[in-house]
């Protein structure tokens, strides 16, 4: 599990849900939960959270270009790569926070992913839980 | 309403420990005590029913005071109007299930519902049996009639269906929540299985070694809140087979087996036998018409 904190900057709500975005260093993270702030009293801007998604749902991208529907995308470094058969697990520098992907070995393979080189990480906002954080 | 405090001292396979509650219970209010073995659950229910004295304390019934260490009040069994229910059946084997239930009818008048209790609980036709002709299922329900005839006040329930299996407990179950539902008979649960807890109880204690360490609804008291996945359960770790740079969990959700994967890195901390939280966002899970 990947575990990030930020600050709430934006809670946009309907009947049920929100998208609510986290400012994490500087960077903007998006989130969409089953919540509003009517539900959750941790939905509100200037709140500190945890931004919480599983080392499977982080997607990497070299040398992206065009358009593409995710939100949350972010550079980093790689840091290291642990191969195995059929997954491969990378190890990424984000403003000095371990963030990992575990993608199948023919991706990592196929992008000739190694150790120092810059990507891009990419993660669904609907694959980002929110975790209240004590102040 | 109940209002006990106690104090008793327990011989536990770990040795002396004090059995130290403080707790009140509304009326007709079901509740859960949950927690492992030696725990002091049945203590408790032992000694709210009279079948044992604590050492010091003060228990009171709707006003009524059943137990005053102070005031050396100690109301006899007889009198408190209790409705026990044991894990193992306790039917008299020589009695057939009407005559357990009219041995049971202290009150003459009400024996005439005995009939009526008979047909609800789907035992019509097995009223002239012995208990060792009948399944362990029933034999609970003739329990559950036996211990609600005599009107209690508070039905007490050990562990009723731990022996039972899993079809049987869950009709019993649903027994259980009918009865409850048309009598609103305050009731004390003594359960360790967490399905059954969040299916019959609004309102759960855990006790950990004589105290109560957690209060609440079930799901307050066993779901992290914190987290905002919505497809969240509690479970528990049986098995962890290492595949590559992934760890594949078997887990036991309620009735169900089902295996998820972890990093190394969630891993830490977790053995089998683990209670984990498992959690998805709501937008994962694809729905199929079962």
């Amino acid at each position: 599990m990947n575990k990030l904190t930020g600050k709430i900057i934006l809670v946009e709500s309907s009947p049920h849900m929100s998208m609510v975005d986290i400012d994490v260093e500087g960077d903007v993270f998006s989130s969409i939960v089953l919540e509003t702030p009517a539900t959750a009293s941790y939905l509100k801007q200037g709140k500190l959270v945890a931004l919480v998604f599983k080392e499977t749902e982080v997607s990497i991208g070299k040398n992206l270009s065009g358009l593409i529907s995710l939100r949350n995308r972010f550079k980093a470094t790689i840091k290291g790569l642990e191969r195995s058969e059929i997954l491969t697990k990378v190890f990424l520098n984000y403003k000095s926070h371990p963030i990992i992907s575990i993608i199948s070995t023919r991706s990592a393979q196929k992008l000739s992913l190694t150790e120092g080189d810059s990507i891009e990480w990419l993660v669904k906002t609907n694959e980002v839980s929110l975790l209240k954080e004590d102040e | 309403m109940i209002k006990l405090r106690i104090k008793n001292e327990m011989h536990t396979p770990q040795g002396k420990e004090w059995l130290d509650l403080d707790l009140s219970i509304a009326k007709g209010e079901f509740i859960t005590l949950f927690g492992q073995s030696g725990a002091g659950k049945t203590t408790f229910l032992r000694i709210l029913a009279g079948l044992t004295q604590p050492q010091e304390g003060f228990i009171e019934v709707d006003g009524e005071i059943w137990f005053d260490s102070q005031k050396r009040i100690n109301l006899p069994i007889q009198q408190r109007k209790t409705g026990f229910i044991f894990q193992e059946n306790c039917l008299f084997p020589h009695m057939t299930v009407r005559e357990n239930l009219e041995y049971a009818c202290a009150d003459k008048k009400e024996q005439g519902s005995i009939e009526e209790w008979i047909v609800a609980m789907g035992l019509k036709g097995l009223e002239g049996q012995k208990p060792d002709k009948i399944s362990g299922g029933q034999k609970q329900r003739v329990a559950l009639i036996r211990a609600l005839i005599s009107r209690p006040k508070i039905l007490l329930l050990d562990e009723p269906l731990s022996d039972l299996d899993m079809n049987a407990r869950l009709k019993l179950q649903d027994e259980i929540i009918r009865v409850y539902q048309k009598t609103r008979i305050t009731t004390v649960l003594v359960s360790h299985d967490l399905a059954e807890v969040f299916r019959l109880s609004k309102k759960v204690f855990v006790i950990e070694r004589g105290k109560i360490t957690k209060s609440g609804s079930p799901s307050e008291v066993f779901v992290n809140n914190d987290l905002s996945g919505k497809f969240k359960f509690t479970g528990e770790i049986i098995e962890i087979q290492k595949d590559g740079v992934l760890n594949i969990l078997t887990l036991s959700i309620g009735n169900n087996i089902t295996k998820v994967v972890a990093s190394d890195e969630e891993m830490s901390g977790l053995t089998i036998g683990s209670r984990v939280i498992v959690a998805a966002k709501a937008f994962n899970p694809i729905i199929l018409k079962a």
